[in-house]
């Protein structure tokens, strides 16, 4: 076992994506310490952005109606089916272009680059042209750069696995660096989780585990170590899954689309109009169900089509391509498939629990208006939290908190608790069982396990009698954690990454056993409560944890999620 | 059974590779092991089956030394995708 180094700082940040670097940024403002801790090597290119971003949602007040604030506010209950924590979304929409100009004045250039201007789209049901279309490569860069010059302590391949916490009040956490070995017990005022979403958690159809349309690192890291600490999650039941090239889950389909390409089925039937009068232009929740149903129905293969475009606009397509997806254009040509001139076979991708495909309706750690969740001094922000939305979500949401933050470390008095020895004993005692253990259980097993139920029973075709046949083989599963092995430092991030990942599926199995209605289409797919049920579940469902596993609880939705925290309201 | 061969996704060109360690650093996976401080050593590809095919590694390789290949259950699936959509037990 490695060396422990303590550290002491105002602020720890659990995750440098683009969540927790704009967290950072008001703390470092502040002149908060500031401590983050991160998988990823380079600062400037890790999480789920590092290869780039192609879009950015914001309204932006540039005078016409749709552009303020409180107009999309207005639409956000029915962006989200009803389920919304509307006091959070409308701080964050309320602050979006307060942040879009402050990520402008980092360096980020949003603007077309042969315009000049802001090109403006509107996509995924959205009800104005809300996405900025842009060369998003150097976006990650720039919020590293300013945290750099910030000066916080970044500890790199450094993975965070334990919270620390008393009275419902956190303090720290325990974090090692998987390339040395070393240990790192950490105290802090404060600590914001912005680890990113769940992935690795269902079969796709390569098969192959890490091949994920969203970043297969982050692995509900986040959601895990909030639950054990006694944190709220809500909206845990909702699963995203997305339509990719088959073969290859990758994003890059729905930037296509909303440049107006079609789905067609194996007739050639253009069908989207089916199920929305906005055909293509659908929210992103709706194209994922239309095409299960299609294949459901025996209607597929199921094709991307954009041989009707005009050469302009395939050239914009191809341009952008490699932006959401660096290597998307050579897996087109190493399959031989010619976009321009030939139908794209197309999948449902493996699920991840994120946001539903959902605007502002995040699954993961409930938060206030000052992203703090249930337990003092925990705040999150990001795709582990309540409210989300791509880059935009986390970037505002991760300020907010940054904010929220500032205020909880001035408001804090009086010493913080030592380290807890037990808990030093019981970490290091497990990390040493999982790597000098010969027998035992690989991670990859262990993560197939869990990965096959969760496809075959919570994923898309949820019934009563298969959620909790899922409950009783991931619990099982969870027996089996001791005896995990790991064959090096790395396997090790690895054993923690498969035990979160195990337990995301378990909450998300007893959210969606509790949840007795259909919400969101395939977002929540109840066979046997096919029908949404306005009346009876206008309500989040609440997880914590309990005394034997997950607890369940509701909450209506006319009520902000912090309604059901058990703490004191954050130091205003 | 002998376990079936697993998939190298990144082929390094040994002979245009300036062992500057960046795709070590870069790989957000950390499969990608180069010794650091030693211009005689090629990086290694330790954990090919964690490959996200994210290309971040290509992208930066100064030389550009890096390609990348994927297996053919990538390139030429054959899974049903009803496969994908659960069992249903009534
Ligand atoms: C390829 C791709 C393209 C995308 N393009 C767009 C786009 O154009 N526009 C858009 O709006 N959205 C886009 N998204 C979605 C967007 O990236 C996410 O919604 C956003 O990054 C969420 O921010 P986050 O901070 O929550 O997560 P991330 O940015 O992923 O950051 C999470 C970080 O936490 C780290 N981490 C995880 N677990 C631990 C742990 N235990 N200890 C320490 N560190 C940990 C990870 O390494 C990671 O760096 C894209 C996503 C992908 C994958
Ligand atoms: S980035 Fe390219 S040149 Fe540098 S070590 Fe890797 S393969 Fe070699
Ligand atoms: S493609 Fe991405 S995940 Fe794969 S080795 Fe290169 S950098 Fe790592």
């Amino acid at each position: 076992m490695g060396n422990w180094t303590t550290l002491e700082t105002d602020v720890l940040v659990v995750g440098g994506g683009v969540a927790g670097t704009m967290a950072a940024i008001p703390a470092l403002e502040a002149g908060l310490k500031v401590v983050i801790c991160e998988k990823g090597k380079v600062l400037d290119h890790c999480g789920s952005v590092g290869c780039g971003v192609d879009h950015y949602l914001t309204v932006m007040d540039t005078g016409p109606e749709w552009d303020t604030p409180e107009f999309l506010i207005k639409h956000v209950p029915e962006l989200t089916d009803g389920i919304v924590d509307m006091a959070v979304a409308s701080r964050v929409i309320h602050e979006m272009p307060r942040i879009f100009r402050k990520i402008e004045s980092f360096g980020v250039d949003f603007k077309d680059r042969k315009t000049g201007t802001y090109y403006r789209l509107r996509s995924f049901g959205l009800p104005g042209t809300y996405h900025i279309n842009f060369d998003g490569t150097d976006f990650k860069k720039h919020l590293g750069e300013r945290v750099r010059k910030g000066k916080a302590t970044v500890l790199m391949r450094t993975m965070v696995v334990q919270l620390l916490t008393q009275d419902n009040r956190a303090y720290g956490a325990f974090a090692f660096d998987f390339r040395t070995g070393e240990w790192y017990a950490i105290r802090a005022k404060a600590v914001v989780l912005a680890a990113g979403d769940v992935n690795r958690i269902s079969r796709n159809a390569s098969g192959l585990a890490f091949d994920s349309w969203h970043f297969p690192y982050n692995t509900g890291d986040a959601q895990a170590m909030g639950y054990r600490a006694g944190a709220a999650l809500a909206n845990m039941e909702s699963v995203e899954a997305t339509l990719t090239p088959k073969g290859f889950s990758t994003q890059g389909l729905n930037a296509l689309v909303s440049l107006g390409a079609y789905f067609v089925n194996k007739s050639g039937e253009r069908f989207m109009f089916r199920y929305d009068t906005k055909g293509e232009n659908a929210r992103r929740a709706v194209l994922a169900d239309a095409v299960i149903n299609e294949y459901l129905l025996g209607n597929g293969p199921i094709y991307l089509d954009c041989r009707h475009l005009p050469q302009e606009m395939l050239d914009r397509m191809e341009r952008t391509l490699q932006v959401d997806r660096y290597t998307l254009p050579a897996f087109y040509q190493q399959k031989g498939v010619n976009f321009r001139e030939e139908l794209v076979e197309i999948s449902i991708s493996e699920l991840s629990i994120r946001r539903s495909g959902v605007y502002f309706r995040g699954s993961g750690l409930a938060v206030d208006t000052n992203g703090e969740t249930s337990v003092a001094g925990l705040f999150a922000a990001g795709d582990c939290a309540t409210v989300s939305g791509g880059i935009a979500g986390a970037a505002v949401l991760g300020h907010i908190a940054g904010e929220g933050v500032v205020r909880r470390v001035r408001g804090t008095v009086g010493l913080l608790p030592e380290i807890d020895a037990k808990a030093v004993e019981s970490v290091r005692a497990r990390a040493k069982n999982h790597l000098e253990r010969r027998e035992g259980i690989g991670w990859k097993q262990f993560e197939d396990e869990t990965r096959r139920t969760v496809t075959d029973h919570v994923g898309v075709r949820r019934t009563d009698k298969g959620l909790r046949l899922a409950l009783q083989t991931l619990q099982a599963l969870a027996k089996r954690e001791p005896q995990l092995k790991a064959d090096d430092l790395h396997g090790l991030m690895r054993v923690h990454e498969s035990v979160n990942i195990r337990l995301n599926a378990e909450i998300m199995a007893s959210a969606s056993l509790a949840r007795k209605e259909t919400r969101t289409g395939s977002a929540h797919w109840r066979l046997d409560y096919p029908k949404t049920d306005d009346e009876h579940w206008r309500k989040f469902v609440i997880v914590e944890r309990g005394k034997d596993g997950p607890a369940v609880r509701t909450l209506s939705t006319d009520r902000p999620l912090s309604d059901a925290f058990a703490r004191d309201a954050a130091v205003a | 059974m002998a376990e079936a061969k697993v998939h190298n996704p990144i082929e390094i060109n040994p002979e245009t590779c300036v062992k500057c360690n960046l795709c070590d650093w870069i790989c957000p996976g950390d499969l990608i092991y180069k010794e650091e401080d030693n211009r005689e050593t090629l990086p290694e590809i330790v954990y090919p089956d964690e490959c996200w095919y994210c290309g971040l590694c290509q992208s930066i390789c100064p030389t550009n030394a890096i390609n990348i290949v994927f297996p053919g259950q990538m390139v030429h699936n054959q899974t049903n995708v009803v496969d994908l959509l659960g069992k249903v037990v009534e």
